[in-house]
């Protein structure tokens, strides 16, 4: 990835007009480096203002910095100069997702599976979405939405995906199907949570604690009750906790209704410290 | 407000602690009946809460816990507790850090069960 960005920069250098920018960009992404390749980005979008591909990695970038609505503008603006763009789809549907707008997502999916009916990765997300937007009967601004292939590869790595992160929890009960840690953008950095199904559904769960966590935080602002500390959810099957672990992050866990709220908390308080003590080890 | 709600708020009301309670609309987090301590804004109650529930159902569903039926937020000063009375109501409560939640939970499920359909 290192010779890859070098050989890349010595590219432009060379030739500041070529195309090579948004290569350049989407390797600084992926190695997180999201403010130079945004800068990058943007300089060789100004060169190239109708480079398609230059514009779907300025989407990734601001998805990435968790700017959706500037990158819902960036994958519009690749729809426009080439309809059907099956990146620009997906990506759209990860924003509306994210939005809550479970409609619009499921809609840009369908366009891709349209184009593509053998779009395994996109009937995944479809199918998520829809389990996502039926799972309460609510109304529709459900906080619940897919990530597109390439910006949230956790969601298509289903069971993978909790592998693959860091073994934050390992000696918890469930460790990676009922904790799970994200942080304050929602994006999922430890543990994970398993569907009624097996299937990893930490990226839906994700999306929708962005929001529990900045209602709680508004609810004892407005009324005067302070910081909040704990969210206890009751329901059919399972309870929730929900609590802060550090600057910005956010930790679920999930029990069975068997186990009493109160040994619940106990878990949860244990996964908090665990999780916080991870956290500041990380530079968090 | 009806005698049937009056009442259940009035015993929720006695827990040690309690600040307030209120029945609230689920849809649209409008007060329908409220017993408050003065100072307790009714309406910012009702719409946070009723906000609050919502976002966690939206979740509960999303991981498969199913329909939630109790919330509770604790905080530094104080904490926030919700029942839910289907179809379309709220109990919602708001009290101070000294409360039994344990109690107050018990009477607010209570008072949601008598007016279940």
């Amino acid at each position: 990835m290192a010779e890859d960005i070098r050989s890349l920069t010595a590219a432009l250098a060379r030739d500041p007009s070529s195309l090579v920018y948004a290569e350049l960009a989407e390797a600084l992404r992926r190695r997180g480096q999201r403010d130079e390749a945004l800068r990058i980005a943007l300089h060789g979008l100004a060169r190239h203002p109708q480079h398609v591909h230059g514009h779907d990695v300025l989407a990734r970038i601001h998805a990435d910095l968790g700017d959706l609505d500037r990158a819902r503008l960036a994958w519009s603006k690749v729809l426009e100069l080439w309809p059907g763009h099956p990146g620009a789809l997906k990506g759209v549907a990860f924003v509306r997702f994210r939005q809550g707008d479970v409609v619009a997502a499921a809609a840009a999916l369908e366009q891709v599976l349209a184009l593509d009916p053998t779009d395994a990765a996109a009937r995944r997300a479809l199918e998520t979405v829809r389990r996502g937007a039926g799972a309460v009967g609510a109304p529709a601004a459900l906080p619940v939405a897919p990530a597109p292939a390439e910006a949230q590869p956790a969601l298509e790595a289903g069971e993978a995906g909790a592998q693959e992160r860091p073994a934050v929890f390992s000696g918890f009960d469930r460790a990676t199907a009922d904790i799970l840690l994200l942080d304050e953008r929602g994006l999922v950095l430890a543990g994970g949570l398993a569907g009624a199904d097996g299937a990893d559904v930490s990226e839906l769960a994700a999306a929708g604690l962005a929001g529990v966590s900045g209602e709680a935080k508004r609810t004892g602002e407005y009324l005067s009750l302070g910081a909040w500390r704990t969210l206890v959810a009751e329901a059919e099957t399972a309870n929730l906790v929900v609590a802060p672990a550090g600057e910005g992050a956010l930790l679920l866990v999930r029990r069975d209704r068997s186990m009493p709220v109160g040994l619940a908390l106990r878990f949860a308080e244990r996964a908090r410290g665990t999780a916080s003590a991870w956290l500041e080890g990380q530079g968090a | 407000m009806s005698d049937e709600l009056g009442r259940a708020l009035d015993r929720i009301s006695r827990v040690r602690g309690m600040r307030g309670s209120m029945w609230v609309s689920a849809e649209d987090g409008i007060p329908v009946a409220q017993l408050l301590m003065e100072g307790v804004s009714g309406k910012a109650v009702a719409a946070l809460a009723a906000s609050l529930v919502r976002k966690i159902s939206g979740t509960a569903g999303a991981v498969g816990a199913g329909r939630v039926r109790f919330v509770q937020m604790e905080a530094a000063g104080g904490t926030l507790l919700a029942a839910l009375a289907p179809p379309d109501l709220l109990v919602v409560a708001l009290a101070d850090s000294r409360v039994n939640i344990g109690l107050a939970r018990i009477e607010m499920m209570r008072a949601a069960a008598a007016v279940a359909p």
